[in-house]
């Protein structure tokens, strides 16, 4: 990747990051107010993140002090005297979105990144996307470079249990890098029926 | 430096039916003399393609392969039969062969026949690689077919070490459902190249088999990814962590 300004990326500090950056893809998608985007989020997403809707309200404000959102008082729809804030991207969401993308976010791997940006993921982005997952393949068998093994004879409690705490890592890391694979496979399949 | 094994822009294809399978991909890597690279790729992913290409046993469709600087795709079948025998070992129990009721001694002495060794040579140097991967006295009598698979596996590694290859490739070679078993293999392994200095290139579908290698690589759509930038492959640093563990 490019280097980029630090000043693009700084809405991306933070453990709700993906939650941020999925509701900028959700706001390109459509406008909405905060109850409606965290509804799309949570179906988005599926029922393990537990999508809190007062965060939502939280991180859209965020994304509106950082320039990514802009909010309007608009009539609700099914009582015209009642208002709300509705959402709405502004000129700088999509390059936001897609530098997303192709970010590898220091906290990471945690697959929680990357399941965000697939949740929202525009066509176009395929190729950030398959960068993106070579990126975390990479950091996940770096990871596991980490954990030398430990010679399995002759052990005593402490090593046993070293032993079993890499098996468990070892194990975490094998299945991370089996999903990036399959999901870099689905991708390239997908790209190859296109063309 | 000139590496010990440098592959450049890689293809290689298989037809399936009508369909084309990619198996390889335009992959670039490199190996240093006495580096131990880690391959993890699920079945079918690529990896013995891979393996057998860096041992000469397959050509590529694209790209070029050089060990020690000598392009493989322009080696004669015999130079590179040669090559296989004296400079690279391949360990695979897939493709293992043993005459009817060859002993395991005589199964690893009598493949040192290239060597120019007496048969008295080759079995002493056969008993002490035997010994050096656990092969107790009592078994090396015994004939190839009554081993279990993983005492099999270590073998066929003595095979390989008795070669004193530059390159040791190991594909998938300690296939046993035992995990403690598969974890002596691949320490034996690792421990024989290290103290050699040689090379290892070895590939596995379980990535934990694989740990403690200085590089790691997977494969997958025909894509190599490594731990090292550009998949150039030169030794990493150890950790200080893991020296207080006896490493």
């Amino acid at each position: 990747m490019a280097s980029v300004s630090p000043e693009k990326t700084r809405w991306m500090r933070g453990p709700s990051t993906p939650l941020r950056g999925a509701l900028l893809g959700l706001l390109l998608e459509r406008p909405g107010h905060g109850g409606d985007l965290a509804n799309r989020l949570a179906a988005r997403l599926g029922e393990t993140w537990r999508v809190d809707t007062n965060d939502v309200y939280r991180l859209l404000e965020q994304l509106e002090k950082t320039g990514l959102a802009v909010s309007r008082d608009e009539p609700k729809r099914n009582n015209h005297r009642r208002t709300h804030l509705v959402y709405y991207p502004t000129d700088e969401t999509s390059e936001a979105l897609t530098l997303w993308m192709e970010t590898l976010l220091p906290r990471e791997p945690v697959r929680l990144g990357l399941q965000a940006k697939l949740s929202v993921a525009r066509e176009q982005d395929a190729p950030r996307l398959l960068q993106a997952l070579k990126a975390y393949e990479r950091e996940c068998l770096m990871l596991a470079q980490l954990v030398t093994p430990i010679d399995s004879r002759g052990r005593s409690w402490t090593a046993l249990c070293l032993d079993s705490t890499r098996d468990a890592v070892f194990s975490q890391l094998q299945i991370e890098v089996q999903w990036a694979q399959r999901t870099r496979g689905r991708i390239n399949e997908f790209l190859e029926h296109r063309q | 430096m000139t590496p010990l094994l440098s592959f450049a822009n890689v293809s290689k294809r298989y037809n399936d039916g009508d369909r084309v399978i990619r198996v390889l991909d335009h992959v670039s890597l490199e190996l240093e003399a006495g580096v131990s690279v880690g391959l993890y790729g699920a079945r079918r992913s690529g990896k013995s393609t891979l393996l057998r290409l860096a041992a000469g046993i397959t050509l590529p469709d694209e790209g070029s392969i050089r060990f020690e600087g000598r392009d493989i795709s322009d080696m004669s079948g015999r130079e590179r039969g040669r090559l296989l025998r004296d400079e690279i070992a391949f360990v695979s129990t897939a493709d293992w062969r043993a005459n009817p009721g060859e002993s395991v001694l005589d199964h690893v002495a009598t493949s040192l026949g290239s060597k120019g060794l007496t048969m008295r040579e080759a079995r002493r140097r056969a008993l002490r690689v035997l010994e050096e991967v656990e092969i107790g006295a009592g078994s090396i009598e015994e004939p190839m077919s009554s081993l279990a698979s993983a005492e099999r596996a270590r073998v066929m590694l003595a095979r390989a070490l008795a070669h004193e290859p530059l390159l040791l490739i190991a594909d998938e070679a300690a296939l046993t459902p035992n995990s403690g078993e598969r974890d002596r293999f691949y320490a034996l392994l690792r421990g024989a190249a290290a103290e050699r200095r040689m090379a290892l290139l070895m590939a596995s579908e379980v990535l934990e088999a694989i740990g403690g290698t200085q590089v790691m690589m997977s494969i997958a759509a025909g894509e190599v990814v490594s731990t090292e930038a550009r998949a150039t492959v030169v030794p990493l640093t150890r950790r200080v962590g893991a020296e207080r563990f006896g490493q």
